[in-house]
């Protein structure tokens, strides 16, 4: 079964129950502190890639570490593969993991640390140092078999580390932050490694993550949590643009969102009356959006007004596709540069939107601009 | 292109390697002496060298001295009848007891701190400061009164002298070969040994595979250190041996309370002195492996 999946063939139908299934996983440390986990259902199907998000102390590590079994759950079940491993010692789980810090074994070399679980496992040493050498290829790291683990750079060392789960021939991968102490550009190759990693072996990969970007380059889905709940777990897409709840919005670093009340299909807030596509129950809800979705251009005086004059006219149409894309009048209030963007906060009737500044001149405060909400990018969640 | 990564890579790491200096290290500004401090130095350095090693020149020349009166700076014959002295004194089976007596100890008392080390080390151990009170207990008691009390209760137990001295020598041990490793463990990454099991290991695997060589040289240390306890006790193999077990220390101290066989104490001190000299260069010579805690 973890061959299977190791050696990309798993798309035989027994193969497509979930490679992981936690039922109502609570956690508690100790009876003074709140609950690290509280009831955690989650289901990841094989050869996927899923990221863990969350705040400090959400409880993300917390997950693997049941799932690794170096921690035991206060109650419901793992199940590995349709198997209950719930009980299992961490070594008859079939998983490996990755820690933020390398942990390479100092007294062994780099070879002998990626040879190390055929080694548990009873192979002969010169049976797992010939299959070490392959893992050692998969990361690039083939020529520093024979050095020491301290000799290598922190990237490096982790690439051994990774190669190093690999070869324990894992049904379900685990890397907890395994890059977050990596400078960005390394990040960046070990994020390539991962889809090079994927391509040749497929295993299920689950992670934990703090940094967005990282969670959005190595994975398909996202799981969000906080406080020990899982908020969601959907598509990068969605959670992105389409968050479950106000909290997940924050929490991947949604800097727009405007209470109101849903009629029709149009929600009205301080920002004024906005279609929505989506299928939203008419009442309290508050309006979302992507600050990197919605972009602000300088105001041209005749289209300007001409914009203004459609966003009123279908102002109470009933959907954002027939209406067409709201386009917004403000003045620009503050910019920030972020790397190559530039973040330019507009101030709107009385609400304040985050925007991108489109290419041309670079905006300036004080500057009128227009601000165009695309329809895809508009999303509205039940005011808590 | 993944290639030249990692060449940048490793230029990086083995530049990192020959910056990486703690701020302590000799040849850094902070730790430079200059001017009278330097001189300072190094004339405390040969100071505390000469007050070391003085004591062993008379007990080099007294060893190899057959006559040596008052107003000779250097003995009038030399030869080897300190040593013949020695031998017929018992010297070589003391030896042997005295060795096989602190390599038990040793054997013992570092694998029982080693795991009293382990437990004290981590959180939740339920009374856990009433516990280490009690492990360090023997070295605030008063030797002497401790002794005496025990030797009473293992009397009356009939245990037999030999495997007292071993007990009482081991308890006597235990505080130390703890302390040591506690130091240890608390550089200790757990980390290595989650690693191991993750990656398939039973816990028998990576307690032999990783566990072990990594606190290696921590147990060496505690292991010296018990020895130590074994190789230099006087009392508790006096009062508990009972004259059963008959160990360098007590055959020197007999030698020293006569008259004229100097060159046979001598011979028994530096028969005493060498062989924790010989472990001490062994036990340091142990390169350290774990890297502790890491960032």
């Amino acid at each position: 079964m973890t061959s299977e999946t190791m050696s990309g063939e798993s798309a035989s139908p027994e193969s497509m129950t979930s490679a992981i299934t936690l039922t109502a996983v609570t956690k508690t440390y100790s009876a003074a502190s709140p609950a690290a986990l509280q009831g955690v259902n989650l289901d990841i199907l094989p050869g996927t890639s899923t990221a863990i998000v969350g705040p400090s102390g959400s409880g993300k590590s917390t997950i693997l570490r049941i799932i690794a079994g170096l921690e035991d759950a206060n109650g419901g079940r793992v199940r590995l593969a349709g198997r209950d491993v719930t009980t299992l010692l961490p070594e008859d789980r079939g998983i490996a993991m990755v820690f933020q810090r390398p942990l390479l074994f100092p007294h062994l070399t780099v070879l002998d640390n990626v040879a190390f679980a055929d080694r548990a496992a009873g192979l002969s040493r010169a049976q797992a140092r010939k299959r070490a050498r392959k893992h050692l290829e998969l990361v690039h790291m083939a020529e520093f078999g024979g050095r020491s683990p301290h000799s290598l750079s922190g990237g490096q060392q982790q690439r051994v580390a990774v190669a190093r789960a690999l070869a324990a021939k894992p049904s379900v991968l685990l890397l907890d932050e395994p890059f977050s102490a990596l400078d960005s550009g390394l990040k960046g190759d070990m994020h390539a490694m991962i889809a090079e990693i994927r391509e040749a072996v497929n295993p299920t990969i689950l992670f934990v993550t703090h940094d967005r970007d990282e969670a959005s380059a190595m994975a398909e889905r996202i799981v969000v949590l906080e406080n020990g709940q899982l908020l969601q777990h959907d598509t990068v897409d969605h959670v992105f643009h389409r968050p479950a709840s106000l909290a997940v919005a924050r929490l991947l670093g949604g800097k727009n969102a405007f209470e109101g009340t849903i009629e029709n299909g149009v929600h009205h807030s301080g920002l004024g009356a906005v279609a929505i596509d989506a299928d939203v129950e008419p009442g309290p809800a508050t309006l979302v959006f992507r600050h990197e979705a919605v972009t602000s251009t300088l105001r041209q005086p005749t289209s300007g007004t001409d914009a203004a004059a459609l966003a009123t006219r279908h102002a109470d149409a009933a959907a954002c596709q027939r209406s067409g894309p709201r386009a917004l009048h403000g003045i620009v209030t503050a910019t920030v540069q972020r790397g190559p963007r530039r973040e330019v906060i507009v101030r709107v009737a009385d609400a304040e939107v985050h925007t991108e500044a489109a290419p041309g001149r670079p905006l300036a405060v004080g500057d009128l601009v227009t601000v165009s909400l695309p329809c895809e990018a508009l999303w509205a969640v039940p005011r808590q | 292109m993944t290639l030249s990564t990692s060449n940048v890579d490793m230029e990086r790491a083995q530049r990192e390697q020959r910056e990486r200096r703690m701020p302590g290290d000799a040849g850094r500004p902070l730790s430079q002496s200059r001017g009278v401090m330097r001189t300072a130095r190094i004339v405390s350095t040969v100071l505390v060298a000469l007050w070391f090693a003085l004591p062993f020149l008379p007990l080099v020349l007294w060893s190899f001295a057959n006559s040596w009166s008052a107003p000779d700076v250097l003995p009038m014959s030399v030869g080897t009848d300190g040593l013949t002295a020695a031998i017929a004194n018992g010297a070589v089976a003391a030896f042997g007891d005295s060795l096989l007596l602190s390599l038990i100890v040793a054997a013992i008392a570092t694998p029982v701190g080693a795991m009293a080390a382990r437990a004290l080390s981590r959180h939740g151990l339920p009374f856990g400061r009433l516990v280490s009170v009690l492990l360090f207990s023997p070295v605030l008691l008063p030797p002497f009164a401790a002794v005496l009390g025990i030797n009473v209760v293992l009397l009356r137990a009939w245990v037999p002298p030999e495997i007292g001295v071993i007990l009482v020598l081991v308890v006597v041990a235990i505080p130390y070969t703890t302390f040591s490793m506690l130091v240890a463990y608390a550089a200790y990454d757990d980390g290595f040994d989650e690693a191991a099991r993750t990656l398939g290991a039973t816990s028998r695997f990576a307690l032999w595979r990783i566990h072990l060589p990594l606190i290696a040289p921590a147990l060496a240390r505690s292991a010296f250190l018990a020895f130590l306890v074994g190789w230099s006790d006087y009392l508790v193999t006096l009062v508990v041996g009972g004259g059963q077990l008959v160990t360098l220390p007590l055959i020197i101290a007999s030698s020293a309370s006569g008259i004229g066989n100097e060159s046979s104490v001598a011979v028994l001190s530096l028969s005493a002195v060498i062989p924790p000299l010989i472990l001490l260069g062994l036990v340091s010579r142990a390169r350290n492996l774990n890297p502790g805690r890491q960032s």
